[in-house]
């Protein structure tokens, strides 16, 4: 079965490629490949709920901003441009092949393909790629701790100074080559990442989200207003130069896009209905998806699948949460079925880090919902401080989940306060050390890249915890947990690491920085203009811009 | 049986009760604020024996029994349940306020205090600022009254709303620090303030123009040749004769702050979650309007029927308390903006 699939697969994808490969050639036509027969051409408007974190790649670490940038900014590698978990395949983005490892796992050796140039007709060098890694650790970015283990990078974002000495380039032959001091397991699939989506020597070192820099991708941003929108237009080296040296990545359909950030989810969902605008980006409000589903599933609607988990973090570094047991009475006080509710359905229970479908995901049950318990071990844990400030996005069903914790912690005893901020700024906010009282709060987590890695070294090592930008929101630093996260993260993934992934999903609950509530599915949404079926929603990267075709 | 006394041997007091108890429809609109006033103040008697339930209290997987047959509080697809009246003996009378399955009807109850308390506090706070500074306008002139004037003036030419919302969301996230002063993020006394400032012109403009024709009057005139001095003038002269203003107007607020509250609640800025207030519930309830319409009504209609009952009443108070007030409110006001172009006048 599973050979029948992959034939019918492979045949797929030579069709398309082929497709894709004529209408390079194919004068007038404005496509370099994608499509599913629809019609060619014009201007998708879009909804957002927020405007994404930032609108530069090596800052962004929200679904919004990866969705809004996958096909602006490619890196060296990217994801195979297909659903479910076909669509976690790594494949050669701006490099010519997927790296080749040596050294014991500790070189990375990648060549650009030529001819490469950016949307403002400059060409794509080598030596670019090491300016945009020294860039976004110059930047703080919440995804440099992925890049650490090359060789020099933590020299370089200490002194931010010289270069990172771990990366040779070669602009003459296009060689890459990438020394780290350790192997590193998920190496290939941080190549794939937008924080080191290949940007030239001209961007500043600063937030472009106002100025948004020259693309590589199939679309360019033309226009961005932080807060309000954005825009998109074909980049026009794509189909001269880009299109022609990447086959195997589609152009797109569609013109362009403009998309309009618009905060209330009902206005939203009036707005795809009427054809105001033909795709939001961000669920259904809860009280609409059932009406949604029911209405337009299969024609104009679909549930994706998601890898993700939602949790309340708690600051392990401060009272009442430096101690373990009152962390442990919080995640018995959680009822992860209150909160099925709360999103409507959207929400499948689960109180562990590793979400269901993410290798090393083993049901754990360390925290039967019991209330009364709860209440006893907060009793003999007598926790010197009972102020508590309870941090959530304004966003529904978010607001409701913060809401809900905030009652939790007061039924527990607890003097808890919510504060809610906007979507735009929440991580911001929450990640940054000096804003004042970050004793707990609402969170999530979607899947980076297929490799459970990805859910404990950016949120729960020791040597995540920043300044700023920071992920690591419950400053969870246990020397054991950090060094057993590092052991596994060297290793390709195997049985092996699957089984030390279970067993570390189970130590680290054991010590309960979080209370986890579940993973989420999400939806796309169209108008009756588009065609559904030809829509490709990525289980990292979202749903793709290029993939969009009308009817 | 006692006989009727003429009016003429009738103090103020009894006048004014008199003529205002023979406006039937300010009677009327009394008896219904004192209703609302009752209901909300019973609020944790319900909460308690009838519904057993606090106002934050969430029950999203909770079960109850209506009319013997089991019904979940909320669906797993996250619907609420709807009003029961008395079919679950009470509790859910007005059904579930959302998803976190909280009793719509005990949150209506203790809303309705917050909505009154910040209401009522905000429109006394305002009027004894408004006081104070019409008095000092209008008593001193000069350059006291073009500070405080223009002061009022600019405040007054503010979008209000917006920057109480711009402050209100601002405060509510990190609380307001001014020297002694400190305010958390979510305290009550964050929209009470906002509210209170930016309400103050709306009573001491009229206030401050009657003053200065108070000022004028041969008893005050009479009052500083028996050598009385500012604030004896002030205070026991000028401003028992502002008693009728003050308290209309006071009353007219109280419905003003209670409808300004609304507004930043509805958007964020007033009463913050999980405490409720009519505003707070109605953001809630438009959210649930397809499924639920009641819940997004029922906290509306609560607001309109108050503001109404506070206006008719305040309406009612001064025809009462001075059946010519409302000629010599527009007179006052006259001579406010007379004395304001003329001010204007010098300046150019």
């Amino acid at each position: 079965m599973k050979r029948l699939v992959k034939t019918i697969a492979f045949l797929a994808l030579t069709a398309a490629a082929a497709i894709g490969l004529a209408s390079c050639g194919g004068g007038d036509d404005k496509s370099s490949g994608g499509g599913g027969g629809g019609k060619e051409g014009g201007i998708l408007n879009v909804t957002y709920g927020s405007f994404p974190d930032f609108m530069d790649p090596a800052l962004s670490y929200t679904v919004e901003g990866w969705t809004a940038m996958a096909e602006v900014y490619l890196p060296l590698l990217t994801y195979e441009h297909a659903n479910g978990n076909e669509g976690s395949e790594v494949i050669p983005g701006l490099a010519k092949d997927l790296p080749e490892i040596s050294n014991g796992g500790k070189t990375y050796t990648l060549f650009l393909r030529p001819g490469l140039k950016y949307s403002d007709g400059t060409p794509v060098k080598a030596s670019d790629f090491p300016f945009s890694v020294e860039r976004m650790i110059e930047l703080n970015s919440p995804g440099s701790s992925f890049y650490m283990t090359i060789e020099g990078a933590e020299k370089f974002a200490e002194t931010k100074q010289g270069s990172i000495p771990g990366i040779e380039a070669d602009d003459k032959t296009g060689e890459i080559v990438i020394n780290l001091e350790t192997p590193r397991g998920t190496f290939t699939n941080e190549l794939a990442l937008l924080f080191v989506a290949v940007l030239p020597q001209s961007t500043p070192i600063e937030d472009v989200s106002a100025k948004p820099a020259p693309a590589t991708g199939p679309y360019m941003i033309t226009k961005s207003q932080p807060g309000k929108g954005w825009e998109y237009a074909r980049n026009p080296y794509w189909e001269k130069a880009n299109g022609k040296a990447m086959p195997e990545l589609p152009g797109g359909v569609i013109d362009g896009a403009k998309v309009t950030v618009i905060r209330n989810e009902q206005t939203q969902v009036d707005g795809v209905e009427r054809g105001t605008y033909e795709w939001m980006q961000n669920p259904p409000p809860s009280s609409r998806y059932a009406e949604v589903k029911e209405k337009y599933d299969g024609s104009q609607f679909r549930v994706e699948p998601t890898i993700s988990t939602y949790f309340f973090w708690m600051n392990t570094k401060q009272p009442p949460f430096d101690d373990v047991e009152v962390r442990q009475a919080v995640n018995h006080a959680v009822d992860p079925r209150a909160l099925e509710r709360i999103y409507a359905g959207q929400l499948t229970g689960s109180q562990q880090v590793l979400p269901e479908g993410m290798p090393g995901h083993e049901d754990l049950e360390l925290y039967p919902y019991d209330v009364d318990k709860a209440k006893q071990m907060i009793e003999e844990a007598d926790p010197s401080d009972m102020d508590i400030t309870v941090w959530s996005d304004s966003e529904s069903p978010n607001n409701e989940a913060g809401e809900y914790f905030t009652e939790v912690l007061r039924e527990l005893g607890f003097d808890a306060k919510l504060k809610l901020l906007t979507a735009d700024n929440y991580t911001a906010v929450i990640g940054n050390e000096s804003t004042p009282n970050l004793d707990a709060g609402w969170s999530n987590w979607y899947q980076d890249y297929p490799h459970p890695n990805d859910f404990f070294q950016p949120l729960l090592a020791g040597e995540s915890i920043q300044p700023t930008n920071n992920y690591n929101f419950s400053q969870f630093d246990q020397p054991a947990i950090n060094k057993k996260i590092i052991e596994l993260g060297e290793e390709q993934l195997g049985p092996e690491e699957e089984a030390g992934y279970q067993e570390l999903d189970k130590e680290v609950m054991e010590l309960a920085p979080w209370a986890p509530f579940g993973s989420r599915t999400v939806s796309t949404f169209v108008s009756d203009e588009i065609d559904l079926d030809s829509v490709i929603f990525n289980l990292t990267m979202g749903q793709y811009l290029s993939s969009f075709e009308f009817k | 049986m006692e006989k009727q006394r003429p009016d003429a041997e009738r103090g103020p007091g009894a006048l004014a009760l008199r003529r205002f108890w023979h406006n039937r429809l300010a009677v009327a609109f009394l008896g219904l604020f004192v209703l609302i006033v009752v209901f909300v103040l019973a609020a944790p008697l319900w909460a308690e024996h009838v519904a057993e339930s606090g106002p934050n209290e969430e029950h999203t997987v909770d079960v109850i029994v209506v009319d013997g047959e089991k019904r979940d509080v909320v669906t797993p697809e996250g619907k609420p349940i709807g009003p029961q009246w008395f079919g679950a003996g009470g509790k859910f009378f007005l059904g579930a306020d959302g998803r976190l399955g909280r009793d719509e009807m005990v949150r209506l109850m203790y809303g309705g205090r917050t909505s009154l308390l910040i209401g009522i506090t905000a429109a006394l706070i305002a009027t004894a600022l408004a006081v104070i500074l019409g008095l000092l306008a209008g008593y001193y002139r000069g350059w006291v009254d073009a500070v405080i004037a223009r002061t009022l003036d600019t405040i007054w030419a503010l979008p209000v709303f917006l920057i109480g919302l711009s402050l209100g969301i601002a405060f509510a996230v990190g609380g307001f620090e001014l020297g002694p002063v400190q305010l958390e993020g979510g305290s009550l006394m964050i929209p009470i303030g906002i509210i209170s400032i930016f309400t103050v012109p709306y009573i001491a403009r009229p206030i401050r123009g009657e003053v200065l024709a108070l000022s004028e009057k041969e008893f005050v005139e009479a009052a500083v040749a028996q050598g009385a001095g500012p604030l004896r003038v002030m205070f026991s002269e000028i401003l028992p004769n502002l008693a009728s203003t003050v308290i209309v107007f006071s009353t007219l607020m109280i419905a003003s702050a209670m409808l300004f509250e609304a507004g930043l609640s509805f958007l964020g800025a007033g009463v913050q979650p999980p405490n409720s207030s009519w505003g707070t519930m109605i953001t809630v309830g438009v959210e649930l309007l397809r499924i639920q319409p009641l819940l997004a009504i029922i906290p509306g209609l609560m607001i309109t029927l108050t503001v109404l009952a506070l206006n008719v009443v305040g309406d009612g108070l001064r025809d009462a308390l001075d059946p010519r007030g409302k000629a010599k409110l527009d007179a006052a006001l006259e001579l406010e903006t007379q004395a304001a172009a003329g001010d204007r006048a010098q300046v150019l």
